[in-house]
Formats: C-alpha cells, sequence, structure tokens
C-alpha cells in the first residue's frame, strides 16, 4: 500500500541496522505508524535535518506490513525547533501519544490538537505552555473516549455549580462534596477534589487564574493517570526533576 | 543434532553486540571460529585487555587508561574554560577541529526522558562538581542538535543557573562554505530563525 501526502510529525526517532532510522509517527489520517527512514544516518543524507521531532511534515510511504518505509519528506515549517521548558513538554506530549495511541488507529482531533499544540510551543509566550499542555490533555482524553462530563455531576442531570466543591472520580464524574455515600463509584482509586469554578473554566476553555489552572493540571493528571495505568511517564520525571527546585535530584552547592 | 555448548556461548555473547541478533550472530562465530581463529585470540585478548586497564578519566570521564586522561594532564590548557559534549568520538571532533583549548567533560551519553535516561542516569551531580570547582569560568554546551541533545543542554544550563558561570552554547546554522541551493529546509528554517544581528539603523 502506498500513501503519499500525508500531514505528520515525528515522535521519536531511534538508529536503525547501520544508517537507518526507526520513526515513530503521528499522522493525520492513518495514526500512529511506524516508518524506516533508510540512509538517513549516512554522514550527508539530507533526510536527517528533516525527520525532525516537534516539526510539521508532510511523508510518503509504502509497504504492507506494520513497519513501513518512508519514500518522501517534505518540510512544512513555519515552526523554529523547540527549546528549554517547551522542549521538555513536547517530550512529555510525545510521550502520551506513545503511551496511548494504538499503531494504526487515526484520531484526526488528536492529529489537530497536537498540531495546535507544538504551534503553541513553539510560538506562544512561555507563561502559557501549562495551558497549551492542559488543552491537550483535555482534546487526547477527549479523542480517545474519555472525555470527562465537566458541565454536568455523575449521572448527567444536575449542572455543575462554580461555588460548589467536588470530588472528580475518573470514569464515574464529579460527586459534590460531602460526599453522600454510598455511592456507586468504580473502584479505581483516580480521583482528586476540585472546584465548579476549575470545571466550568475547563469545560470553556477559559483557564484564567492561577489557583484554577493549578487545580486543572490536578484533575487532568487525575484523568490520564486512570489511562496510563500504573507505570509513570518518563518525561514527566524529568520535567519535574528539572522544573520544580523541591525535587531537584542534584544536590544545591554554593556558589 | 544439538549445538555445542561452547558455539551456544559465543553466539549469545556476540548478540550484546548493538543491532547483533541471532543470524548475525551466528555468522561472526561461524566465521571466527572457521575462518579467522588468530583473529579470534586476537579479539578476545583485546577486549579482556580493554575490560583491565580501560577506566574513566577521573575529571573528564571519557576512557583512559590512567587516572587522568592526556587532555586532563596537559597544563598549556585553559583550565577557565570547560566543554561538555555527549561522547568521546564527539570530543576527537572538537580537537581535530583545533577550536578549543580548554578542558572537556563527557557525558557519556545524552538525555532522553522517552527512553527513561533523566539526570539522575547521566549523573549530572559529577558534571556539577566539576564545573563548580572554582576555577570553571564558562561551560560551553556541545551537546548534539538533536531533540535530545538540547533537551540536555538545557537541563544542564539550568542546573548551573546562579552559580556565577557563563554558561554558552554551540551555535547552529549554516554549514561553513554553504551555500543556500544546496541546504536542506530544516538547517536553512533554523539558520533564519537564528539569525545575527549585524547593524541597526
Amino acid at each position: 500500500m502506498k500513501v503519499e501526502g500525508q500531514p505528520a510529525f515525528v515522535l521519536h526517532s531511534q538508529p536503525y541496522k547501520e544508517t537507518s532510522l526507526l520513526l515513530e509517527c503521528l499522522s493525520r489520517d492513518y495514526g500512529r505508524v511506524a516508518l524506516v527512514a533508510r540512509g538517513a544516518r549516512r554522514p550527508r543524507a539530507e533526510i536527517r535535518g528533516q525527520v525532525l521531532p516537534f516539526v510539521p511534515l508532510v511523508l510518503d510511504w509504502f509497504g504492507k506490513s506494520e513497519l513501513r518505509t518512508l519514500a518522501r519528506v517534505e518540510w512544512l515549517g513555519g515552526v523554529p525547533q523547540l527549546s528549554g521548558l517547551p522542549l521538555l513538554s513536547g517530550f512529555y506530549l510525545n510521550e502520551l501519544l506513545l503511551r496511548l495511541l494504538a499503531r494504526d488507529d487515526p484520531h484526526e482531533a488528536v492529529f489537530t490538537a497536537y498540531q495546535q499544540a507544538i504551534i503553541g510551543l513553539a510560538c506562544g509566550e512561555l507563561g502559557a505552555v501549562s495551558l497549551v499542555l492542559r488543552r491537550f490533555e483535555l482534546a487526547l482524553l477527549t479523542g480517545l473516549g474519555y472525555a470527562p462530563n465537566l458541565s454536568h455531576q455523575a449521572g448527567g442531570v444536575i449542572p455543575i455549580e462554580p461555588e460548589q466543591q467536588y470530588c472528580f472520580i475518573a470514569g464515574h464524574g464529579a460527586e459534590p462534596l460531602p460526599l453522600v455515600l454510598p455511592v456507586d463509584i468504580p473502584e479505581t482509586g483516580y480521583q482528586c477534589l476540585v472546584s465548579g469554578t476549575t470545571l466550568l473554566a475547563l469545560a470553556h476553555d477559559q483557564l484564567q487564574q492561577r489557583w484554577v489552572v493549578q487545580e486543572a493540571k490536578i484533575l487532568l493528571r487525575t484523568l490520564l493517570d486512570a489511562v496510563l495505568g500504573a507505570v509513570p511517564l518518563a518525561s514527566r520525571r524529568v520535567l519535574h526533576a528539572v522544573h520544580e527546585p523541591r525535587t531537584r535530584v542534584w544536590p544545591v552547592m554554593p556558589a | 543434532m544439538n549445538t555445542p555448548m561452547s558455539l551456544a556461548q559465543l553466539v549469545s555473547a556476540l548478540r550484546v553486540l548493538p543491532g547483533v541478533g541471532p543470524k548475525s550472530a551466528l555468522r561472526m562465530a561461524y566465521h571466527l571460529l572457521q575462518h579467522d581463529r588468530s583473529g579470534a585470540a586476537q579479539l578476545a585478548h583485546a577486549l579482556q585487555h580493554a575490560l583491565d586497564h580501560l577506566g574513566h578519566c577521573q575529571r573528564c570521564h571519557t576512557f583512559s587508561e590512567s587516572p587522568l586522561c592526556d587532555i586532563c594532564l596537559d597544563t598549556s590548557r585553559d583550565p577557565q574554560r570547560l566543554c561538555i559534549v555527549e561522547m568521546p568520538v564527539d570530543l576527537l571532533r572538537l580537537e581535530e577541529s583545533r577550536c578549543f583549548n580548554g578542558f572537556y567533560f563527557v557525558l557519556m551519553g545524552r538525555l532522553s526522558p522517552l527512553d527513561g535516561i533523566g539526570p539522575q542516569e547521566l549523573q549530572l551531580d559529577r558534571l556539577q562538581q566539576r564545573a563548580l570547582d572554582g576555577v570553571v569560568q564558562e561551560v560551553i554546551l556541545a551537546t548534539n542538535y538533536t531533540a535530545e541533545g538540547e533537551a540536555t543542554a538545557h537541563v544542564i544550563s539550568e542546573m548551573l543557573r546562579g552559580h556565577g558561570l557563563t554558561v554558552s552554547r554551540i551555535a547552529r546554522g549554516m554549514p561553513v562554505g554553504g551555500e543556500l541551493e544546496f541546504t536542506d529546509p530544516g538547517t536553512l528554517a533554523q539558520a533564519f530563525y537564528e539569525r545575527r544581528h549585524l547593524a541597526s539603523s
């Protein structure tokens, strides 16, 4: 089967045989695909400067097996290379996709959300990184069919009130506090406290106040953890080690 | 017929090499034992010798047969500048380019968040001790311009922030003697984004 002109991003690349690269790509119409870029590691291979992560590309490939062969790369560009915190955040997005998307399972909405997130990371302000991540996390959960109901309580009848505090239970929904037990709750163990203001702000894509952004982060992390299972994300660990001083792994030495 | 024990052991030992699967390992083993027995003995001896005598330099962490490597022992070098590279081969390339007269630190890898290689696995605390010895004034990050190399440079620059050091990164852009006509779009685009300011009105 030959595929031509497919918008895609490289998520991860690793050396393959003597001179090739094995690329994990996210394509718009074919989902996650594994491609071999033949000769991409030769010293003067032109393709090497193109099959980079976090860059919009158009790819052609062929092949019948799970591992296809990359035939052509077109550089769409328009996005500078990521660096610093946006780069580490980009790795986080890629790890989420590698962990949660099966191969050859297309999700056009997830592709569009990823494209917007990369543009946001590359061209946006540094302070907006967490908003970009939250938006993508919600779009990914929605695209995969795990969309949380953010406007109504569990059961889908009673609307969320901004002044009310809730316990959000993954796979179940928001329950108002104090909890009236017994509630028919799946025993996932993934739950967190969240205010109605945050749930509604997330539903309407209006995350503004600092505490709302922080609550949304915890909520989305809880929901993602429920889908990801027990194995923690490696990129999240690196992000924490670098950008959250309390958990830094290196000792602080006197200057 | 069962494979003799020693042949099976050799095949499985050869498979530790990167990119060598069962078939390649068997081919290598047959070749060594049938066609090049002296070469096989030489290989065994060289491996054992390297294992016994080769370690890491205490200061720059590159491969060395003595506690300090030749470069670290060279007193004519500038001790105020420290260049950080991923692998010993990168150090050799920089030495060939004759552009740097300071000392090196070899990471022996790169940060790769997707493969679970973080600051701890790279043992960056050792680099921190080396860079903060009180003599080094400038740290030059010469990690690769791949996404992983960039991430490594970022993490090291964050680690060394606030210690009174100058931290710089080797430049990225058009190759020397490069013509726009023959430059790949990725390189050209990034050279454009990172263009230098020459004059203002």
